[in-house]
């Protein structure tokens, strides 16, 4: 067994480059599903059947899925019902927010659900719009309360990032296999992966177990 | 667009087979992982401090990196160190217990703690060995605290056994990959995949909210 270690510092600028798109993904995708999750649960909460039965559905749907599974299928689905093309970024954006919107879906409606109803009769005896209890009184706080499941959420998707490597999106996983295999240095660049994600991942997980500590909701 | 079923149909045995070895894979993984994962929980809680360092440093690492990466890793990387090539399915199990065992590791160690100290002290009062009053006093309330959690690992475990599809593991996955790509019908395909999976993963997910309604007032002491 011979290593050569210098493979790594020399595609460094290519896994810098995979890496700053594993962020972006992350970064978006929890953008989308922040307004996706609470437009979810703000729905499945309603009082139109309709509404809350379609947030359910989209939330039971998205939870029971592989993710690898999703990002495939948006792959072939997506141009084909839309006659559009999308580009292989944007179909694993769209993949993972759906996933994300899920899981957030049901972390805002146990937040919203937590915030005891004498706030929101309260706001109704001053003559207050259901709307805009929500908005003013209920959101604000409840959104506060699930902040460390959110950072939690986070966690799991960077991670996630990773499969969108199935489908050819440049980032950190398919950057450093797709060096591997042009290098045939195996080792040595699937190491330098796992290091990478490692160096990212492991204050990111530190950092939110003590935002759970901090702030999480003791009984 | 016209949605034409009869390949699915026709590779049903074919995918019949992958399925069967999803759930083989799954089962095994969550046998494994509860194994593994239940000494490494017990062990950070209660095992001689020297081993508690490295042990959290495996759980915090494994709860940083993705799963896919560790599988990547396992077979590819890891039989150039120990010179012994493992079969895909060999190496993913090992991957996924690999990495499943870390957060079964954290259910238990939750579980463990939440059971007050001075039930522990008490135990030790009566003059009961430190493992005897962990296996009668704190075991047998903390594993029906750990019930739901470690519900929500079989339905994880289930969707990650898929990412085992990307080295080569012949599972339901892989095979509907396979056909779709044979038969030119990939959305038919993997609205087919989409379906079984969602078949297996609702009844599992509802029952652990189940439990978790049941169960949720024997967490309080």
């Amino acid at each position: 067994m011979t290593l050569d270690w210098s493979v790594v510092p020399q595609h460094a600028g290519a896994l810098l480059e995979g890496a700053k798109l594993t962020v972006l993904l992350a970064v978006v995708t929890m953008l989308v599903a922040i307004p996706g999750g609470i437009v979810l649960a703000l729905m499945r909460l309603s009082s139109i059947r309709a509404l809350s039965l379609a947030a359910a559905a989209f939330v039971e749907l998205f939870r029971n899925l592989p993710l690898i599974l999703v990002i495939y299928t948006a792959y072939y689905i997506l141009p084909l019902a839309t006659e559009l093309n999308f580009s292989p970024l944007a179909t694993g954006i769209i993949a993972l927010s759906l996933n994300v919107s899920a899981y957030n879906g049901e972390t805002f409606r146990a937040g919203i659900a937590s915030i005891r109803k004498g706030q929101s009769e309260a706001a109704f005896a001053l003559g207050m719009s259901h709307w805009h209890t929500m908005r003013e009184i209920v959101l604000p706080q409840a959104i506060q309360r699930v902040f460390p499941v959110l950072t939690s959420t986070w966690v799991s998707l960077f991670k996630d990032t990773s499969l969108v490597s199935v489908i050819s999106v440049g980032e950190l996983a398919y950057v450093s296999m797709r060096v591997r295999s042009q290098t045939f240095r195996v080792l040595e660049m699937l190491t330098a992966m796992a290091a990478v994600y490692w160096l990212l991942g492991y204050p990111q997980a530190k950092l939110s177990d003590w935002v759970n500590r901090r702030y999480g909701v003791k009984e | 667009m016209e949605l034409d079923f009869s390949p699915v149909i026709a590779s049903a045995r074919y995918l019949i087979e992958g399925l069967q070895l999803t759930v083989l894979l799954s089962l095994l993984t969550i046998l494994l992982s509860a194994l593994f994962g239940g000494v490494l929980g017990l062990t950070r809680s209660y095992g001689p401090s020297w081993l508690r360092w490295p042990i959290v440093f495996y759980i915090d690492s494994m709860r940083s990196i993705p799963v896919l990466v560790v599988l990547v890793w396992t077979y590819f990387a890891l039989p150039i160190i120990t010179g012994v090539v493992l079969p895909p399915f060999w190496a993913a199990l090992v991957a996924l217990t690999a990495h499943i065992s870390a957060f079964v590791a954290e259910i238990v160690r939750a579980g463990v703690l939440s059971v007050r100290r001075g039930q522990l002290n008490a135990a030790h009062a009566l003059g009961m060995s430190r493992w005897q009053s962990i296996r009668t006093i704190v075991l047998p309330q903390a594993i029906v605290r750990m019930l739901p959690a470690f519900g929500s690992i079989i339905s994880i475990t289930i969707k990650d056994t898929a990412i085992a599809a990307v080295i080569a593991v012949p599972e339901f996955m892989n095979r509907s990959q396979t056909v779709a790509g044979q038969s030119f019908h990939p959305i038919e395909v993997f609205t087919v995949a989409m379906a079984v999976y969602f078949l297996i993963l609702f009844p599992v997910t509802r029952a652990v909210d189940a439990l978790y309604g049941r169960l949720a007032y024997l967490g309080r002491s």
